[in-house]
């Protein structure tokens, strides 16, 4: 870590016992102390994520609406939602948007890295416009996205063409993933950077003076060196594509095949007052989840 | 750690490969080049499209330059929607939500890292647990909670759940760890308490990593819109997310598209402003949730 800071010379001699602090007992008093200094954080974990945590299993099984006492179902919730043709389109509809998002998203950050990873002058400027997006609020970019995707928007007039981006389902799960590419690959790209100065110089140079050009050093030195860093960008790229919210109420309010797991969850929740089977709907998703980050997880091991 | 990302490029890397491929690095260089000015491209589409007259903005063909620079169309939003109200809101839980987070991250690293009390260990795996776990799992139930509290549209109810994260203890707890005991029993003989200790001795050497969390929750805070749109819709505690996703829902076809690109730049330009300013403890935030030393 950053903070490995000297102490001044006196505070060496400090180890031993203060005087008169009457051992073990002084030092029980000082640990409950510093258990009272977490406590501000750790209750409010207890009440606003592990007792939501464990709720949500809990109302899963329920019929409930906010306002009238739950109604126990078992597995009435799951049942419907695996019949339901909504349930499931939203689960693919997430799913076209991570592969389809974050798999360029996650390549496209790797290539930029690799490539702004050099002592170039202006090359800190250049980070700089692909960080941007990152540093701004999704809804803000949302709306002007909207913009750029109309019928004589931006995109439609560099590329020469007259597409309905936003009303067809045929483009707008691709306008969409194209605006979230541009939002989120500054994203990946400061953690690839960042990976990537971790790799000791030493062993380019090494490999370079054993006659390994640069496609060779990339292939055999820095792509294994940065395996660890793109299973973490991995995992993140699913989590961050799973919680997709903002994008899709902005720029089409979930139609033409757009309308995400968490869309389905909000609508279900809030506009059909469907507590419960909205809580089932996330429990399925703290699994997959969990499994996604499990298999990657073990990948990485298994390269390690 | 302590070096960003910015900063350590800046030191000559490869001398090696670049003096004998130097063509090849200006192609490359021109083309990242190319390729952030495309990514700028929007921005400044944006930025143009909000000081032009409204019946030029899907002229075809496409020009850039506006006739006439109509800067007044900034001060549309504050006209026509409460765009003062929403800026006032977000910057209220923002500021909430940052201080709070610093306060009960930095007693919750202290206590993680500078005390031996039983369950600790324990404790300490459980926050860091949660980490993996997307608030969008449990808004359910947590909306159900902060019903039931009477939170629901109130200044409560967007702040207090997001008072503390496990990201923060984690980079507090990972920051102090690096502190010399030494340091903390020398304040002790010298018959300082724990607080008098934190805020004199550990704090005023983690104002580095208290500034990263700061900005960071700060920026995640700034783009929250699911949670705030869950308690905080009425009139009164809209946040600009909330508010700007109205406003759009609102004016969808009409004639409102330089206030809608003037109001997103506007909402946008607080975080991308401060990210310009201190990217470097930005970047900082983000690798260590990536958890990269």
């Amino acid at each position: 870590m950053a903070l490995t800071r000297t102490a001044p010379g006196r505070a060496r001699t400090a180890r031993a016992r203060p005087p008169g602090s009457g051992g073990s007992g002084w030092r029980r008093r000082r640990d409950v102390i510093g258990l009272v200094f977490a406590l501000p954080a750790l209750v409010l974990f207890a009440a606003f994520a592990i007792y939501p945590m464990l709720r949500v299993f809990q109302l899963s099984l329920y019929d409930y609406n906010l306002t009238s006492p739950p109604v126990w179902v078992g597995l009435d919730n799951f049942r419907f939602l695996f019949g339901d043709e909504r349930f499931l389109a939203s689960l693919g509809a997430s799913l076209f948007y991570v592969v389809v998002t974050y798999g360029p998203a996650v390549l496209l950050a790797l290539v930029l890295a690799l490539g702004l990873n050099t002592r170039m002058r202006g090359s800190a400027f250049v980070r700089l416009l692909y960080f941007a997006p990152v540093a701004t609020s999704w809804v803000a970019v949302s709306v002007i996205w909207r913009l750029v995707l109309q019928p004589e928007g931006l995109l439609n007039q560099t590329l020469n063409t007259d597409l309905p981006w936003l009303t067809s389902s045929t483009w707008a799960k691709w306008a969409i993933a194209i605006a979230a590419i541009w939002k989120e690959v500054g994203f990946f790209l400061i953690i690839f950077l960042a990976g990537l100065q971790n790799i000791p110089k030493d062993l380019q140079e090494a490999a370079s003076l054993d006659g390994a050009g640069s496609l060779r050093r990339l292939r055999y030195v820095t792509l294994p060196l940065l395996k660890p860093i793109t299973v973490v960008v991995l995992v993140m790229a699913v989590i961050r594509g799973f919680q997709s919210f903002s994008p899709q109420v902005v720029l089409t309010g979930g139609s033409f095949g757009t309308e995400v797991i968490n869309l389905f969850v909000y609508k279900t929740a809030f506009a059909s007052a469907r507590m419960g089977r909205a809580s089932a709907v996330a429990v399925l998703m703290f699994i997959l989840l969990l499994m996604v980050t499990f298999v990657q997880l073990r990948a990485l091991r298994k390269s390690a | 750690m302590s070096a960003g990302v910015m900063e350590r490029t800046a030191s000559p890397s490869r001398p090696v490969s670049r003096k004998r491929r130097p063509v090849g690095k200006v192609v490359v260089f021109v083309l990242l080049l190319a390729g952030g000015l495309v990514f700028a491209s929007v921005f400044l589409y944006a930025a143009l499209s909000a000081v032009k007259p409204a019946d030029e903005i899907l002229a075809s063909p496409m020009r850039w330059l506006p006739s006439q620079w109509l800067w007044g169309n900034f001060a549309l939003p504050f006209e026509q929607a409460p765009f003062a109200r929403y800026y006032l809101n977000s910057t209220v839980v923002g500021v909430s939500v940052t201080v709070l987070n610093v306060v009960t991250c930095t007693l919750a690293g202290y206590s993680f890292s500078k005390f031996a009390y039983r369950g600790r260990n324990v404790l300490f795996l459980v926050v860091l647990a949660t980490l993996m776990v997307p608030l969008e799992v449990i808004y359910v139930p947590l909306y159900a909670l902060v019903f039931d509290l009477g939170w629901v549209n109130s200044f409560a109810g967007l702040i207090v759940p997001s008072a503390t994260s496990a990201f923060g203890i984690f980079l507090m707890r990972q920051s102090i760890e690096g502190l010399p005991d030494e340091l903390l029993e020398a304040a002790r003989i010298d018959g300082a308490g724990e607080l008098r200790i934190l805020w004199h001795v550990v704090a005023p050497m983690m104002v580095s990593p208290m500034a990263a969390l700061a900005l960071f929750i700060f920026m995640t805070n700034w783009d929250s819109h699911l949670w705030p749109l869950l308690v905080g819709n009425d009139a009164d505690h809209q946040t600009l997310p909330v508010g700007l996703a109205a406003m759009q829902a609102n004016n969808l076809g009409s004639g409102g598209i330089p206030m809608m690109m003037a109001a997103a730049l506007l909402a946008l330009l607080p975080t991308l402003l401060l990210f310009l300013v201190l990217q470097r403890k930005f970047v900082e935030g983000i690798t260590m949730t990536a958890g990269i030393k």
